[in-house]
């Protein structure tokens, strides 16, 4: 029952994955992205992390889709756009590389495990007396995730604040509209 | 309930879409359209890492929650570099006036 | 003391006892689910909003010295289904270049945002649907689909003024989120929790409303401003400007998209409300009921050393929950009269099994008192405080409503410009600044869990600070509220005439 929810929860998020990478229309693509993302989500959810399930929606969703779609409206025109694909042995050559390396990873997990192997989960025991951090870190994962950012990761944590900051600061420096620019690039007027 | 799925399914899951995304990756050429593709293979990662530390022995010393945590950074990279690339391609894109990536060829002889 | 605190120091009680409430789910239980989807969605929630929106035109029509609707039944009362029937069956068209599928899925997104948001607020005692150990992070998470919603809208409209609506609209909503989110963030650390619920119970035995407090109260009218731009109404109702561009990004729909989009939008204002309440007026509770709850007294049947025991032998224990689906607290007052408070996690029999979240050295002999405020768990079926918990709840919520209408019917409507900087020099430096300020009052009031005196102190402490730092911030920024500051203005027309719009609107 849940193996079959799982193969028909996969099988849509590739058959989305696969719409992003060959919608004609950028912003269909985007919304593939999303169904994608959503599913993403839900695995996580199969996985017992409803955090990061929720984190997911919140920044892929929430964010990072909606900045992408902003930046499809701020540079085509509005109505979808063709050719954004690369055509005849380009084509070829990628599906060719990513299906090999498809192949590649598949054959690797297969070494690892083999496909017949259908080995369960290690299931923590959610009673009181018996939890190990493990467990105790599945079942209150916000806490958990809260304590392990400020003592065991704290360093990562700060540099990742800084990225964000560095980050913010540059999108706003390049993003912003700059006059003298402009008019120089329009004096100019190079040609691609 | 879900202990019943098998840890690779996850894997092939996660190989398969960060497949399509390196094939988006290699074949679009609006450069937002790489962007997308580029968070697949970033997602597909995600993926990896909760499965691993869901199935996998916790490693002495390390605490509890090592995929998780690192997916929490590769979700919060994800977020700053669409920022900063959305901002670089709005740039390019003033510039040149196209998005495509094949044409930022500026540099090549 | 309990070996939680060794492993991770996380207090699993609450998540527990829910995992252990909802793994017994029956027949019963499913039957409750079903009801609460069934008349939630399509009784009760889009009732009130029909309700909600006949009592804006109502208040909008005083406000601006008019009668408003009383055609349609006793006063106006039938107004809504008149409305509804004729939304109905109105022609449903879709623009001739819109791309149809995205046209039609984006009202239903905002629709199912507006639902889910409602899932994890608890209305009264059983009346919680589903109390998520991280629902506040859910509620923001699910929430933020609405940007993607606005923003399908307007572009598959294929309108030039649905675009421009989409594009404010996603600005502002993704502007605004931010400080939404960090102004609950007191509220997260006072609580210990992200679970709603326990947020309410926090309040309502404990704490009393987090609202009575310098921290709380800016941080609840930062939360309240930002609700407000969140759902896009008055005055940050720029998506969908009127004046200036038409309907903004429901231009191109009618008939019942326009109504989905409609109910939607309400749906969020009373969403908003309750979270409001929810998070600083108390859910249910009556303001000072916190400090004055009712209380239970105990005496220990057996000596206790805090250092070494978890559990407590009580003589009487009939008011204590067995199985709450949050812990709850007890005080111990021992013969010398010193008073030590500890998080209970269940009972059996008639023992008491404590945590703790710090070590703690306190000893009571059995001549020691037990008091605890007696406090039903959330997951009851039902419970007779809940005839006036609900009421109360609801009062407070409708009342909130009112304050929006009545903003909406005094302010004129923001700049563009003026709402960005707003957001962005205002409200996230004040919003950044009260989390500090709610930390002075956390370590002040909350954690030595003090009396009156320390509320006292910290009253004077945070009301100096936060008033210092709202005078400071908009000192700061005095200069960006100035009036017609042409050098200020927005332009969509930058100065070599190369036009922005034109490049963003090219395809039409």
């Amino acid at each position: 029952m849940i193996q079959a929810l799982f193969i028909a929860l996969s099988a849509f998020g590739l058959f989305m994955a696969l719409g992003t990478v060959f919608a004609r229309n950028l912003v269909h693509a985007a919304l593939y992205l999303v169904a994608f993302f959503f599913v993403v989500a839900c695995q996580f959810v199969l996985l017992e992390a409803e955090f990061m399930a929720a984190i997911q929606v919140l920044i892929y969703i929430g964010a990072v889709a909606v900045l992408l779609m902003f930046g499809i409206m701020l540079t085509r025109n509005i109505t979808g756009d063709e050719t954004t694909i690369v055509t005849g042995q380009w084509r070829l050559l990628g599906i060719g590389v990513a299906g090999a390396v498809m192949i590649v990873l598949f054959l690797g997990i297969n070494g690892f495990k083999p496909w017949t192997d259908l080995g369960v989960r290690p299931e923590f025991p959610v009673t009181a007396e018996s939890t190990t951090p493990r467990g105790q870190a599945i079942l209150a994962m916000t806490p958990t995730v809260g304590r392990e950012m400020m003592t065991r990761y704290v360093v990562p944590f700060e540099l990742a604040g800084l990225l964000l900051t560095a980050a913010l600061v540059g999108a706003v420096v390049l993003a912003q509209y700059d006059r003298t620019d402009e008019t120089s690039a329009a004096a100019e007027s190079p040609q691609p | 309930m879900s202990q019943q799925i098998p840890l690779t399914w996850f894997l092939y899951f996660a190989s398969a879409a960060f497949a399509i995304g390196l094939m988006g990756v290699l074949m679009r050429r609006n450069a937002i359209g790489v962007l997308m593709a580029i968070e697949i293979m970033l997602n597909a990662a995600n993926i990896n890492f909760i499965a691993f530390w869901r199935y996998g022995d916790a490693p002495a010393g390390e605490g509890p929650l090592t995929g998780v945590m690192m997916a929490l950074f590769v979700v919060t990279i994800a977020a700053a570099e669409v920022a900063v690339g959305v901002g670089l391609i709005l740039l390019c894109y003033r510039r040149w006036r196209v998005a495509d990536v094949d044409e930022f060829d500026t540099l090549s002889g | 003391m309990a070996h939680f605190e060794m492993l991770t120091g996380t207090d699993l009680t609450p998540i527990l006892a829910q995992r252990m409430y909802y793994e017994q789910v029956d027949l019963v239980l499913w039957f409750r689910w079903g009801l609460y989807l069934f008349a939630g969605f399509f009784g009760v929630f889009p009732l009130i909003v029909a309700y909600v929106v006949l009592a804006e035109r109502k208040i909008a029509a005083r406000f601006q010295d008019r009668i408003g609707p009383n055609r349609v039944g006793p006063f106006g009362l039938l107004q809504p289904f008149a409305d509804f029937i004729k939304l109905i069956i109105k022609e449903s068209i879709v623009p001739k270049g819109a791309n149809s599928f995205v046209h039609i899925l984006a009202p239903i997104l905002t629709l199912i945002s507006a639902f889910l948001v409602l899932a994890v607020i608890p209305f009264g005692i059983g009346l919680a649907p589903v109390d998520l150990p991280s629902g506040l992070l859910y509620m923001v998470s699910v929430s933020s689909i609405a940007a993607l919603s606005i923003f399908l809208a307007g572009w598959s409209s294929r309108n030039k003024y649905s675009l421009l609506g989409a594009m404010r609209g996603v600005a502002q909503l993704v502007s605004y989120e931010i400080p939404q989110v960090m102004s609950v963030l007191p509220v997260i650390l006072w609580s210990g929790s992200l679970s709603l619920v326990s947020i309410v119970q926090t309040q309502q035995y404990d704490q009393g409303w987090f609202l009575f407090s310098p921290p709380g109260i800016l941080g609840f009218f930062l939360l309240l401003i930002s609700s407000i731009a969140e759902v896009n109404r008055a005055p940050f109702d720029l998506p969908e400007a009127e004046s200036e561009i038409i309907a903004g990004f429901h231009t191109e729909y009618s008939g019942m998209r326009f109504g989905l989009f409609f109910l939607g939008e309400y749906l969020n204002v009373f969403a908003i409300c309750c979270l409001s309440t929810t998070l600083f007026l108390g859910g249910g509770s009556l303001p000072l009921q916190g400090y004055f709850a009712g209380e239970s007294h105990h005496m220990l049947a057996a000596p206790f050393d805090a250092s070494r025991q978890s559990t407590i032998k009580l003589n009487a224990h009939h008011e204590f929950p067995e199985n709450p689906s949050t812990g709850f607290k007890i005080h111990i007052t021992n013969s010398a009269g010193d008073k030590e408070a500890f998080q209970v996690s269940h009972r059996v029999g008639n023992e008491l099994v404590l945590m703790a979240n710090r070590p703690v050295e306190f000893k009571a002999d059995t001549n020691s008192r037990v008091s605890a405020a007696a406090r039903p768990s959330y997951a009851a079926p039902w419970h007779l405080s809940n005839l006036l918990m609900i009421p109360v709840f609801f009062a407070k919520v409708f009342f909130l409503i009112f304050v929006m209408f009545w903003i909406r019917a005094t302010l004129p409507r923001v700049r563009v410009d003026r709402l960005m900087s707003f957001a962005w020099k205002t409200m996230v430096p004040l919003a950044i600044a009260n989390i500090f300020v709610a930390t002075i009052w956390f370590e002040i009031v909350i954690r030595p869990a003090g009396g009156f005196t320390s509320r006292v102190i910290a009253w004077i402490v945070t009301g100096i600070l936060t008033a210092g730092v709202v005078a400071i911030v908009f000192r700061i920024n005095r200069n960006s509220y100035k009036a017609n500051d042409p050098e200020r203005r927005p332009t969509l027309i930058s100065r070599s005439g190369d036009s922005l719009l034109a490049a963003t609107t090219q395809g039409l």
